[in-house]
């Protein structure tokens, strides 16, 4: 039996079933509610409270070697003293940074506000594992009613769309993902095109005709049209226009308004933007 | 159990810190690729189906956690599994230099695998200016491998797993 071609060939058999069944996936794709969907959620479940402790942890561990710092250059000062000033000094940054937050989530809530729709905030925990994609994870999930397709926003502009939910986290797939593509246009030119991410960090304007007038500067909006993302966020700023060698379109650069690098909180659209027909007709 | 129990540890802190740590540091490069580590140790050092498996589900859990495309983790996981497992059993060596050649490798071809296959072959025309940074993040990951292998191989004797590599 142990000799038999299958058994001596069986690390190799049942790697090429699972090569096949990881190519299935790739093709078909995983969909919220397929049974292949819930071990996924079940890692986003399992890792989101990991990734919170590791983010506190680290965020503790550099106010330590910051203090320590510190301390290095007051030695003339007796230990009591040190102490005190470490301690006092600790719950100053601490106040900072939980006076930082109160404000930045004050603006979501302004920005809610603004909005005129329903929306959650919610912090950010993680990034991409592999780095190879433009991902986020987020501190919320469907139990706070996060839905795969939802608008994330932050103060300064779009940052993406939900792609994955457990009950308790969420990823988000950034407007700079290969992956990624919304509609929007020029503000000043009126220009429209879709904006979509690079393989490597960077967004462009696609598909704006050769003919229409944009320029470095212009401000680049949503449109509203893919029923996503509310009308007339700002997306970013166009970097660079490029109008030489052939082709029916502009090359257009854009930078985009958010940095997802300093990115702490968000805000997630949780009620669909109205149709443009609707509004037209109210 | 134990190798599956003792895997799945070490891939929730390795996913935790891939996943944390790019966000708090400025740059993603200095980060090394552990899970690609863990599927090097499996295809040198366990020789059968239950590791096939479980490299699959390795990749499976970072697909949850990176990526657009679920399932092409998993197929890269499974790929540096059978290439280890390949390398392990004709070359008949499993050490950790073997490791760490393999781990570079993996993580620049899996890397460059992904990319095609998740955006088609020709954004790989795109990725020269990604290749330093994949390279470097490479070599780290081959640096820091030897080190995981000795602590993959102190957890399997505390869990009473064979250490060496099983020969067929």
């Amino acid at each position: 039996m142990r000799s038999g071609f299958l058994w001596r060939n069986r690390v190799l058999l049942a790697s090429s079933v699972l090569l096949i069944l990881s190519l299935h996936l790739i093709s078909t794709g995983v969909h919220p509610g397929d049974l292949a969907a819930r071990p996924q959620s079940a890692v986003l479940e399992i890792i989101s409270p990991v990734d919170t402790a590791f983010t506190h942890l680290s965020d503790g561990a550099s106010s330590i070697v910051g203090d320590y710092v510190d301390l290095l250059h007051v030695r003339d000062e007796n230990k009591r003293l040190r102490d005190e000033l470490a301690r006092v000094n600790s719950d100053h940054a601490r106040l900072e940074e939980l006076e930082a937050e109160n404000q930045h989530l004050g603006n979501l809530l302004g920005l809610r506000d603004a909005l005129g729709t329903d929306a959650v905030a919610a912090n950010v925990i993680g990034s991409d594992a592999t780095g190879l994609s433009h991902t986020l994870i987020i501190s919320s999930g469907s139990s706070e009613g996060l839905r795969v397709g939802m608008a994330v926003l932050a103060n300064e502009g779009v940052v993406g769309k939900i792609i994955t939910t457990s009950p308790h986290a969420s990823r988000v797939l950034l407007i700079d993902d290969h992956n990624s593509a919304l509609d929007g246009f020029d503000q000043r030119s009126r220009a429209r095109g879709i904006v979509a991410g690079l393989v490597d960090y960077g967004v462009r304007l696609k598909y704006a005709d050769r003919s229409q007038d944009i320029q470095e500067g212009d401000s680049i909006v949503t449109s509203g049209l893919d029923g996503i993302f509310p009308r007339g966020l700002l997306v970013g700023t166009v970097k660079n226009v490029r109008r030489q060698g052939p082709g029916l379109f502009l090359d257009v650069s854009i930078t985009p308004a958010v940095d997802f690098r300093e990115l702490e909180q968000v805000l997630i659209v949780t009620q669909p933007p109205p149709h443009l027909d609707d509004e037209a007709k109210d | 159990m134990r190798l599956i129990l003792l895997f799945g540890a070490f891939v929730v802190l390795g996913l935790a810190f891939e996943s944390s740590v790019p966000h708090l540091v400025s740059f993603r490069a200095l980060i090394p690729n552990l899970i690609i580590i863990l599927a090097v140790d499996l295809g040198l050092r366990h020789h059968g189906v239950l590791p096939a498996t479980i490299a699959f589900a390795m990749g499976y859990a970072t697909d949850a956690l990176s990526g657009t495309h679920p399932g092409l983790n998993a197929f890269m996981m499974t790929m540096v599994f059978l290439v280890s497992y390949e390398i392990s059993t004709r070359l008949m060596v499993a050490n950790a230099l073997v490791g760490a050649t393999l781990v570079f490798f993996g993580a620049i071809l899996t890397a460059l695998g992904a990319i095609a296959i998740a955006n088609g072959f020709d954004a790989l025309a795109d990725t020269g200016a990604m290749l330093p940074r994949l390279m470097l993040e490479a070599a780290i990951s081959a640096i820091v491998a030897p080190f995981v292998f000795a602590m993959l191989a102190g957890s399997k004797r505390l869990a009473g797993l064979p250490v060496g590599a099983l020969r067929e």
